[in-house]
């Protein structure tokens, strides 16, 4: 899972070394990647929602 | 080399776009508000941030495209990535955006910021003028195109304000805050005054605000900048700022006047007086369709002799008071005073060789409002 969630961060960013590539398509559990996908989703709204929150103050 | 290239390349770039930059007429203007200052300052700053980004970006491609090409025996590179240099050019320009989006917010923040403000001022954008109203002072009026037909239809000198001149400019005391309440009775107009920094959309159906605290008295003008039909070139603002005291006097005039207007319904008219007074108000709000000889144009029907009209004044009232829904014929019952409507409607039963000889006095039309406001 850890391993899924830095390739998720690491789409984010939109910068990934090959050789890690290779290693999550070697994985054939895609879930944890889409699990993944959407926790650092939520995470990354909520922080957004907080800072705007924040501002608002 | 390296540099000497960078340095001309980067120099040519800022000859070129400094006077353009700062040069009268080409830029937005500081303006007379806090708030465009502000937007000036950031546009400034962001526009010299582009103008950097542009040079290196620019610099580093024509300078490569020069000394590594084919003929000096340059070969490609093979190799696949470099994860630090990826991660480096997609950090930078991440924490310039951010850089950018902080001062911006909070002037954003600044101009929704409506609160607490000295004084509320509805304006409605209509085809094709604006109406201002000072809510809870009782004064309203419509400010329209001043710029004489001659000018427009080329047979005049066109003057310094072309277009941009109106009957009766908005006029609002400097130093205080002052709320725009912004919505529209037909479609959408906007209300665009460059040195002020406002230009918010008036809606139908809805009610916009935005505010203006003017520092420095003057005459500010603008124009409507939402595409709205016909005259939409036809419909500037013009602003004019004055001292508090001045702005105090103003606003007692105003009132007297629009309690004289009121008082003076009761009384009879003359002939004359109505022809005369009905002339100023058809020029300014009818001829725009109508024309100035009543012969109409296209879709808006000739009002010289108009055989319906003429034999009916009921029916021409009517027109004039309650607009035909669904045509550009507006409704005309809270643009205009009860002297004005029936001066309007005499002078077009008397114009253009109409010859009804009928005037209509002022204190039927305000009966006819009362019963109709019930
Ligand atoms: C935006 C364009 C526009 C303006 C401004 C305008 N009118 Fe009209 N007017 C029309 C149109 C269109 C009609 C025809 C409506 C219909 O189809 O019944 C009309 C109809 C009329 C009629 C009835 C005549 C007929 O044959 O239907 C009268 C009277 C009239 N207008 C008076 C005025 C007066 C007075 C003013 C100024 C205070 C004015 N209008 C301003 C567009 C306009
Ligand atoms: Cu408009």
């Amino acid at each position: 899972m850890w391993q899924a969630i830095k390739s998720v961060l690491a789409a984010f960013l939109g910068v990934q070394k090959d050789a890690r590539r290779r290693e999550d398509f070697a994985s054939n559990r895609p879930g944890t990647f889409i699990a993944a996908g959407l926790l650092v989703g939520l995470v990354f709204v909520l922080l957004v929602a907080f800072v705007a929150v924040l501002a608002a103050r | 080399m390296r540099t000497l290239l960078a340095w001309i390349a980067g120099g040519l770039t800022s000859v070129v776009l400094t006077p353009v930059a700062l040069a009268d007429g080409w830029n937005m203007p500081v303006g007379v508000t806090a708030i465009s200052r502000d937007i000036y300052s950031l546009h400034m700053i962001i526009f010299w941030i582009c103008v950097v980004i542009g040079v290196i970006v620019f610099g580093a491609m024509f300078y490569s495209l020069f000394r590594y090409r084919h003929s000096r025996g340059a070969k490609a590179a093979t190799f696949h990535e470099h994860t630090s240099v990826e991660v480096i050019w997609t950090a930078i320009p991440l924490l310039i955006l951010v850089g950018m989006a902080v001062p911006a917010t909070a002037t954003l923040k600044n101009m929704y910021d409506t609160s607490e403000a000295d004084l509320d001022i509805m304006v409605t954008g209509q085809q094709w003028r604006w109406r201002y109203e000072y809510l809870g002072e009782d004064v309203a009026f419509t400010s329209n195109l001043g710029t004489p037909r001659e000018q427009i239809n080329g047979t005049g000198e066109k003057g310094e304000y072309y277009l941009l001149e109106v009957d009766e400019p908005l006029v609002l005391p400097v130093g205080q805050k002052v709320r725009l309440l912004l919505t529209s009775d037909d479609v959408i107009h906007s209300w665009w005054v460059p040195d002020l920094a406002v230009k918010q959309d008036a809606i139908p159906g809805f009610v916009n605000e935005n505010w203006v605290r003017i520092e420095e008295p003057g005459i500010y003008r603008g124009q409507c900048t939402e595409l709205c039909g016909k005259d939409h070139a036809f419909m500037p603002v013009v602003v004019e700022a004055v001292k508090p005291e001045r702005f105090d006097e103003w606003l007692a005039e105003r009132k007297e006047a629009a309690a004289q207007e009121a008082s003076s319904a009761d009384r009879e008219w003359a002939m004359d007086e109505l022809m005369e007074r009905g002339q100023q108000v058809y020029g300014s709000l009818c001829a725009s369709c109508h024309q100035e000889d009543g012969q109409g144009i296209g879709n808006f029907p000739a009002l010289a002799g108009n055989e319906a009209m003429l034999d009916d004044v009921d029916w021409h009232i009517d027109r004039v008071v309650n607009g035909v829904s669904g045509t550009a014929m507006a409704s005309f019952r809270n643009t205009l005073s009860a002297v004005e409507i029936a001066a309007v409607v005499t002078y077009e039963r008397n114009a253009w060789g109409n010859e009804s000889g009928d005037s209509v006095q002022p204190s039927e039309i305000a009966e006819r409002l009362a019963d109709q406001g019930e």
